[in-house]
C-alpha cells in the first residue's frame, strides 16, 4: 500500500482515533502522542491491513489496545497521566455559560468512570457507533457491552441530578 | 413527540437496551425542547456527546520514510562489509608469498651454479628472439624508398 493510500484510509478514522484516546488517557498531549504511535504501528503492518477490510474498526481496536498499555504501565510505575487540559473547550454552538460549565462537569464524571464503562460510553454515546462494531473494538460479549453502557449511562445521570440537587439547596 | 413516549425511551436509554435510531430520536427532541428540571441531567450527556464528537486530533497525518529507507541503509552496509571482507580474504591467499614457494636449494653454491644457469637461458633465449628482428630491417629499407629523409 502506498502512503498516500494508507493517509487517505486513516484520515477519516484519526479524529475518532483521537477522541477514544483522550477518553481513556484524559491528558489531551498523551491521546495526541497514542494516535500518532498507533498511526505509525499501522503503517509499519500495512500489509496485514491489507486482509482487513474494515480499517477503522481495526484503528480503533489498536488504538484501545494501546492506551490501554499505556494505562497499565503508568500504573505500574504509580505514575498518573498528568493532564492539563482543565480549561472548557469552548463550543459556540451552545450559547449559556451554564451549559458549558455543565459539559465539563460530565467530562470530570464520564473520566472518573471506569475504563470498561468509558470505553464503551465513547464508543456508543460519542461515536454512536451499533454495537456489532463495539463489540468487534472491545472484544466484549453483547451483555457485557450493555452492562457497562447501562451502569455508565446510570452513573453520569445520578451524579448530575445530584450536583444539581446540591446546587438547589444550597441556595 | 410525547414527553411520555421520551420518558420510556430514557428508560431503554438507561438499561443500555435503546437502539442507535431511538438514541438519535432522543438527541434531537433534547437538542430542540426545553425539559423539566428532572430530566435536564439528561439534556447534559446528550449535549456532552455531541460536543465531545466534533473534537479533532492535531495529529497531522504525515509518515516517517525511514521505515522504508533504514531497511536498505542496513542491507547496503551489510553487503558493503561482506564485499570488504570478501576481498581481503581473496586477496591474502594470492599476495602474500608462502614460503614453500620459494627456493628450495640450501646449498650456497649449488643456488649459485642454478641461478646462472637460469639467467644463461634467459640471455640465449633473448639472443635468438633478437635474430627474428633482422627482418625489421628490411621494413626499414622499404620504408626509405617511399620517405626521402635529408
Amino acid at each position: 500500500m502506498k502512503q498516500q493510500v494508507f493517509l487517505e484510509k486513516i484520515n477519516p478514522v484519526k479524529d475518532k482515533m483521537y477522541r477514544l484516546a483522550v477518553r481513556l488517557l484524559v491528558s489531551k498531549e498523551a491521546a495526541e502522542d497514542a494516535t500518532q504511535e498507533v498511526i505509525l504501528k499501522l503503517w509499519q503492518r500495512k500489509k496485514k491491513i491489507k486482509d482487513y477490510t474494515n480499517i477503522e474498526s481495526f484503528a480503533m481496536t489498536a488504538t484501545k489496545n494501546y492506551c490501554f498499555d499505556e494505562l497499565k504501565s503508568k500504573k505500574n510505575n504509580n505514575l498518573r497521566i498528568v493532564h492539563q487540559n482543565y480549561e472548557n473547550k469552548t463550543v459556540s454552538v451552545h450559547r449559556d455559560l451554564e451549559l458549558k460549565d455543565e459539559l465539563s462537569w460530565i467530562e470530570k464524571i464520564v473520566n472518573d468512570l471506569p475504563e470498561q464503562q468509558r470505553l464503551v460510553f465513547q464508543l456508543r454515546d460519542v461515536e454512536q457507533m451499533d454495537f456489532e462494531e463495539i463489540g468487534e473494538i472491545t472484544k466484549m460479549k453483547n451483555t457485557a457491552m450493555r452492562v457497562a453502557l447501562s451502569r455508565a449511562r446510570k452513573k453520569i445521570r445520578e451524579s448530575l441530578t445530584k450536583k444539581h440537587d446540591y446546587g438547589i439547596k444550597g441556595n | 413527540m410525547e414527553l411520555k413516549e421520551i420518558k420510556i425511551l430514557l428508560e431503554k436509554y438507561e438499561t443500555g437496551e435503546s437502539s442507535l435510531a431511538e438514541e438519535k430520536m432522543l438527541r434531537k427532541y433534547f437538542r430542540n425542547h426545553q425539559v423539566p428540571e428532572e430530566l435536564k441531567a439528561y439534556q447534559g450527556i446528550f449535549a456532552f456527546s455531541e460536543v465531545e464528537k466534533e473534537k479533532k486530533s492535531t495529529v497531522n497525518g504525515t509518515l516517517p520514510e525511514p521505515v522504508k529507507s533504514y531497511k536498505h541503509l542496513w542491507t547496503g552496509i551489510a553487503a558493503s562489509i561482506i564485499l570488504l571482507v570478501g576481498i581481503f580474504l581473496f586477496q591474502d591467499d594470492s599476495s602474500e608469498m608462502q614460503d614453500s614457494e620459494l627456493g628450495t636449494i640450501q646449498n650456497e653454491e649449488e643456488a649459485l651454479q642454478k641461478s646462472m644457469e637460469a639467467l644463461k637461458m634467459v640471455s640465449k633465449l633473448m639472443n635468438e628472439s633478437k635474430q627474428d628482428l633482422i627482418y625489421l630491417k628490411e621494413f626499414n629499407k622499404t620504408k626509405d624508398k617511399f620517405l626521402k629523409t635529408e
